[in-house]
C-alpha cells in the first residue's frame, strides 16, 4: 500500500546577486568563491580596499583560476549600505565571530536590504535567534545561518540553521539549492549552541583534551587516531583549528547546554592558562599549541627541525623522538590497510589493556554522544544528518558507521558497561523498528574515514 | 552469432580519495570495489566464476604486480577462483572485459567479475608522468622528456589544426563541459573544484601550458580509483533475473564492441593516415567494428556516448570518428551543444576523463559502468533521460589500442 504524499511546497528563490560582507576573511573568501562557482555575481565587501585585493587573492588560490574574480566587485562599508546591498539576494555575512558586532551589522543591513533578500550568517554556533532580536519581521523571515567548515572549499558539509520565523518552503528551497547548485552536502539544525557537527565534534576533541593531562598528548592522540576513523588525529586538529577558537566554542556550550555529556566541554586548566599565555596552535608557531616545529641551531650539526610535544601536566615541551607503537593499534592499522574494516573494528572491541578501555570510552562515547543529538528537542530530526555532518565536516567515520561495522548489540551492550546513554536510535534498531545496517548515506565511502 | 554478454551492473570507487593518505595498500581498493559491486547488484559471491583485472602499471605506483590474485582476499568464496590481470595501457579496462566477454561467448563461464583499478597518487607529477611515458614507444618518444603524453596529445591538436584548423576555444568548451557534468556526478574527483570556459581559455598561472597547445585544464586527472562490473551469460542472466525478480529484456546486454591496435608511434600512425580523411583510422575502425556488432547504423541511434577524453584533442577527435561531423568538422558539435548533457548526443555525461578522473586502468571498466548507469536509467543528475543505447571508446597509448562498446537493449 503506498501513501499519497502531500507534496511540498517550495518557495522560489533567485540567488544571482550575493554580497559577502567580511569576504577577506578565510570563511568568506571560501564563500565567495562557492557562490562564484555556483554562477553568481558576487560583491565582496571589507573595511578597505586593501583587504578586497587581498580578499581576491585569496580567492583566487582557492579555485585556482585568475579568472574567478573576473566578475567581481570590491566595495568597502564606506560605499554606504543602500549602494553595497541594492538588487542583492543574498546578503552572506562572514565577519569576526563576535555576537555584538554581528548584531550591530545587521541593524544596518535590516534598514537597507532589498525585502525580498536573504540574509544568512556563517558563524559557527551563536545563536541565530539570538542574532535578529529586535529586527523587523521582514528580516527574521528571511534569516538563516549557513555554517561551513573550514575551508569550504574541501570540506562540503554545511549546516543549514532557519530562523523560527523562515517559512518552511524556503528553508526546502534554501537546502536544495546549496545542495544542487554549489555541491553542499547539507543539514537543516536547530537553533542550539554550536550547531550539530561543533557540538559532537568539540565534545570528542576537548574530552581527549582533558584525557590528555593525566595519559599526555601523544598517548591520547595515538589512541584516538586516524585509525579510529578521522582524517587527522584529535590534539593535532585543536591546534589546526586554533585553541582561541575551540576555547569560544567550548565555553559557548558549556554556559548555554545541559546535557548527559556537559563536563566533557569543560575547557582544562592548563589550556585556559596557556591559551592566556599565547599559545593559540598552528597560528602561533613560535609558542605551538599541543606541537610544534622547533628549529636547533647546534655548531658540529648545522640546522635541526625537530617537533615538540606539549606536557600539559607542567606546561613545558619535549622532543618527540619516535612515533607511540601500541599493539592493538598497529595491529588495527595493518586491517585497515587492507581494506578489512569490520576485523579492526572487531580487534579494536576485544583489545585488553587500560589504553585499549580508553580508547573504546571515547569512540564509543562519540558514538552515543552524536546519536543522543537527534530527535525531538534536540538538534536534528534525522539520525542520517548526523552522519551526513561528521562526514562531510570533520572528515570523522559517521557514528552509524560504526555501530554497523561493531554490530548493534554488541554496541549496546558496550554502551551500557562504559555507562554511556544508549541512544534511542539504537534502542528501536533493535526493536527491529529501524532498519539495518543503519548507515545509508550514498556516494559516502566508509572505507576512507580509517587511515592505515 | 555470439552469445549475448549480459551486464549485471557494479559500482565505482570515489575518485576524489587519495588512497596514500589513507595509508592504504592497493589491495583495500580492491576489497572495496568488489564488496560494493556484490552488494550493488546481489550477485552471490560463490556463483562467480571468474575474475579478471585491468591494471596498468601497479608495479611502478605501489610496486606491487599480480593483481588478479587479489581479488581473493576480497571475499572468502572467491578461494580456487581463476583470476588474470590484463594491461594494454589506458586501455586495459577494456581489455579485461573482452577477454571476460570472450569466456562467457564460448561458454567456458556463466559470470565474470571484472575489475579496472589503478593507484596513481603515490608518486609526484613529474615521475608520474614519466610511467605513463611507457604507454607510448618509451625510448623513442617518452624518454627524458617531461609530460610525454601531454604533448603527444598537444600534437594531436596540431595535425587537426594542420589538416583541418582548429581553434582552442573549442577545446575550452570540451574541458568546460567535462567539468559541468562532473559536478552532477557525487564520485567525480573534480566535483567541488571551479571552472569556467573563461577559466579555460585563459593561460596563466593557474593553467598554465604543459606542452604544446595542452594547458592544465586540456589534461585528464591523476586519479586513484577502481570499478567493477558483473557480466553474465544468457543462463545466469535468467537465474539472476527470477531471483531478483527483474524483466530479463531491462537487464542491458554488450551489444557490440570493437578493438583494434595502431603502430605504436604517433609519428607512423600520421604518416599511415596521411590520405586518409580520419587522422586516426584505426580508432574509427574499433567504433565501425562496435557499430555492425550492435546492428547500428549510425552514430544517432545511440543516446549518449562515454570517450576517452584524456585530453581535449582526443574527446575533439572523438567526435568526428564517431560519426558526429564529417571528418575534421568536430567543432560544430561543440558549437551547436550536440554533445552537452542536454544535447542531441551528450559526451560524457559523467564527466569523462577529465571531469570525472583517470585511473588509468580503471577507465574502460568505469566507461561500461556508467553506460548502464545511462541505460538503466540509474545516473542520478547526470542521467540522459531515456537512453537505451550508449557507447565507449577506450584508448590506449596515443591513439594506439582502441576498443569501443555499444551497451544497451536489443531492438
Amino acid at each position: 500500500m503506498t501513501t499519497e504524499m502531500q507534496p511540498e511546497t517550495e518557495t522560489a528563490i533567485r540567488l544571482q546577486r550575493v554580497v559577502v560582507l567580511g569576504a577577506n576573511g578565510a570563511m568568506g573568501a571560501g564563500a565567495a568563491a562557492m557562490f562564484a562557482g555556483g554562477g553568481c555575481e558576487v560583491t565582496l565587501v571589507a573595511r578597505d580596499l586593501g583587504k578586497i585585493e587581498e580578499a581576491m587573492a585569496t580567492i583566487q588560490g582557492i579555485a585556482k583560476s585568475e579568472r574567478i574574480v573576473d566578475g567581481m566587485e570590491g566595495m568597502t562599508y564606506a560605499d554606504g549600505w543602500e549602494t553595497i546591498l541594492a538588487d542583492a539576494d543574498l546578503i552572506f555575512e562572514a565577519v569576526a565571530e563576535e555576537f555584538e558586532l554581528k548584531r550591530t551589522l545587521f541593524q544596518q543591513v535590516d534598514g537597507a536590504r532589498p525585502p525580498e533578500s536573504l540574509v544568512a550568517t556563517v558563524s559557527s554556533g551563536l545563536s541565530i535567534r539570538g542574532m535578529a532580536e529586535g529586527l523587523s519581521e521582514g528580516f527574521r523571515r528571511h534569516f538563516a545561518g549557513i555554517h561551513l567548515f573550514n575551508p569550504p572549499h574541501l570540506l562540503t558539509g554545511t549546516e543549514l540553521i532557519p530562523h523560527p520565523d523562515m517559512e518552511p518552503g524556503l528553508v526546502r528551497a534554501l537546502k536544495r539549492v546549496l545542495t544542487e547548485r554549489f555541491g553542499r552536502s547539507v543539514i537543516v539544525c536547530a537553533d542550539t549552541p554550536a550547531f550539530a557537527g561543533n557540538r559532537i565534534g568539540f565534545k570528542v576533541l576537548n574530552e581527549v583534551a582533558q584525557l590528555a593531562e593525566r595519559h599526555g598528548v601523544q598517548l591520547m592522540d595515538t589512541l584516538i587516531g586516524p585509525y579510529t576513523g578521522r582524517a587527522m588525529a584529535p590534539l593535532a586538529t585543536i591546534d589546526l583549528v586554533g585553541w582561541d577558537v575551540h576555547q569560544a566554542i567550548v565555553d559557548n556550550v558549556y554556559a548555554n547546554v545541559r546535557d548527559e555529556a556537559i563536563d566533557s566541554f569543560r575547557l582544562p586548566t592548563y589550556m585556559a592558562r596557556l591559551v592566556q599565555h599565547g599559545h593559540l596552535g598552528n597560528k602561533t608557531p613560535l609558542l605551538g599549541g599541543f606541537y610544534r616545529r622547533v628549529t636547533h641551531e647546534g655548531r658540529a650539526e648545522g640546522k635541526r627541525t625537530v617537533t615538540e610535544v606539549l606536557d600539559p601536566a607542567t606546561g613545558r615541551y619535549r622532543e618527540v623522538e619516535r612515533e607511540l607503537t601500541i599493539p592493538f593499534v598497529e595491529q588495527i592499522k595493518d586491517l585497515n590497510r587492507r581494506g578489512r574494516y569490520r576485523e579492526g573494528l572487531a580487534r579494536f572491541m576485544e583489545a585488553d589493556g587500560a589504553e585499549a578501555d580508553l580508547a573504546r570510552r571515547v569512540i564509543l562515547g562519540y558514538v552515543s554522544y552524536a546519536l543522543n543529538r537527534v530527535g525531538p528537542g534536540e538538534v536534528v530530526q534525522r539520525y542520517e544528518d548526523v552522519d551526513r555532518i561528521m562526514a562531510t565536516g570533520f572528515n570523522w567515520a559517521p557514528p552509524s558507521v560504526l555501530v554497523d561495522l561493531i554490530g548493534l548489540e554488541r554496541t549496546i551492550q558496550a554502551l551500557e558497561r562504559y555507562d554511556l546513554p544508549v541512544p534511542e536510535l539504537l534502542r528501536a534498531a533493535r526493536r527491529g523498528e529501524v532498519q539495518t545496517p543503519l548507515f545509508n548515506l550514498p556516494f559516502i565511502s566508509p572505507g576512507r574515514f580509517f587511515a592505515g | 552469432m555470439a552469445e549475448p554478454v549480459y551486464v549485471l551492473g557494479g559500482y565505482q570507487t570515489d575518485f576524489a580519495r587519495n588512497w596514500q593518505k589513507e595509508n592504504k595498500h592497493i589491495c583495500a581498493m580492491v576489497n572495496e570495489v568488489v564488496i560494493g559491486a556484490l552488494e550493488a547488484t546481489a550477485v552471490e559471491p560463490k556463483e562467480v566464476e571468474v575474475g579478471h583485472v585491468g591494471n596498468f602499471a601497479a608495479e611502478l605506483y605501489t610496486m606491487q604486480g599480480h593483481l588478479g590474485a587479489f581479488l581473493l582476499e576480497a571475499h572468502p568464496d572467491f578461494r580456487g577462483m581463476p583470476t588474470a590481470r590484463h594491461e594494454a595501457a589506458c586501455a586495459s579496462g577494456s581489455i579485461a572485459i573482452l577477454a571476460a566477454m570472450a569466456e562467457i561467448e564460448a561458454g567456458r563461464y556463466e559470470l565474470a567479475m571484472v575489475v579496472g583499478i589503478e593507484q596513481m597518487k603515490t608518486v609526484d607529477s613529474a615521475r608520474g608522468g614519466d610511467f605513463l611515458g611507457t604507454a607510448a614507444w618509451y625510448e623513442r618518444e617518452a624518454k627524458g622528456i617531461s609530460y610525454p603524453f601531454p604533448k603527444l596529445f598537444g600534437r594531436l591538436g596540431d595535425e587537426y589544426d594542420r589538416r583541418f584548423g582548429l581553434k582552442d576555444e573549442h577545446l575550452a568548451r570540451i574541458s568546460a563541459i567535462n567539468y559541468a557534468n562532473a559536478k552532477k556526478n557525487p564520485l567525480a574527483q573534480t566535483r567541488t573544484w571551479y571552472m569556467s570556459e573563461e577559466h579555460a581559455r585563459s593561460a596563466d598561472r593557474f593553467n598554465q601550458v604543459i606542452g604544446g597547445r595542452i594547458k592544465v585544464s586540456d589534461c585528464s586527472q591523476v586519479t586513484d580509483g577502481a570499478a567493477c562490473i558483473f557480466l553474465a551469460s544468457r543462463r545466469y542472466a535468467e537465474r539472476y533475473a527470477r531471483r531478483r525478480n527483474l524483466d530479463l529484456t531491462r537487464i542491458p546486454q554488450i551489444l557490440g564492441w570493437g578493438h583494434r591496435t595502431a603502430p605504436i608511434m604517433l609519428d607512423e600512425k600520421f604518416a599511415e593516415s596521411r590520405d586518409n580523411p580520419y587522422v586516426l583510422p584505426h580508432t574509427r575502425q574499433a567504433i565501425l567494428d562496435a557499430f555492425r556488432r550492435a546492428r547500428i547504423a549510425e552514430v544517432w541511434q545511440l543516446d549518449a556516448i562515454e570517450t576517452h577524453d584524456c585530453f581535449t584533442t582526443s574527446e575533439y577527435m572523438a567526435i568526428d570518428h564517431f560519426g558526429l561531423t564529417p571528418p575534421g568538422q568536430s567543432w560544430q558539435a561543440i558549437e551547436e551543444g550536440v554533445i552537452e548533457l542536454d544535447g542531441e548526443l551528450p559526451i560524457n555525461p559523467s564527466g569523462g576523463l577529465i571531469g570525472c578522473g583517470h585511473p588509468v586502468g580503471c577507465t574502460g571498466v568505469r566507461q561500461v559502468l556508467d553506460a548502464y548507469r545511462q541505460v538503466t536509467e540509474t545516473a542520478g543528475g547526470y542521467q540522459v533521460a531515456g537512453a537505451r543505447k550508449v557507447a565507449t571508446l577506450n584508448i590506449g597509448g596515443s591513439g594506439t589500442t582502441s576498443v569501443s562498446f555499444v551497451v544497451g537493449y536489443p531492438d
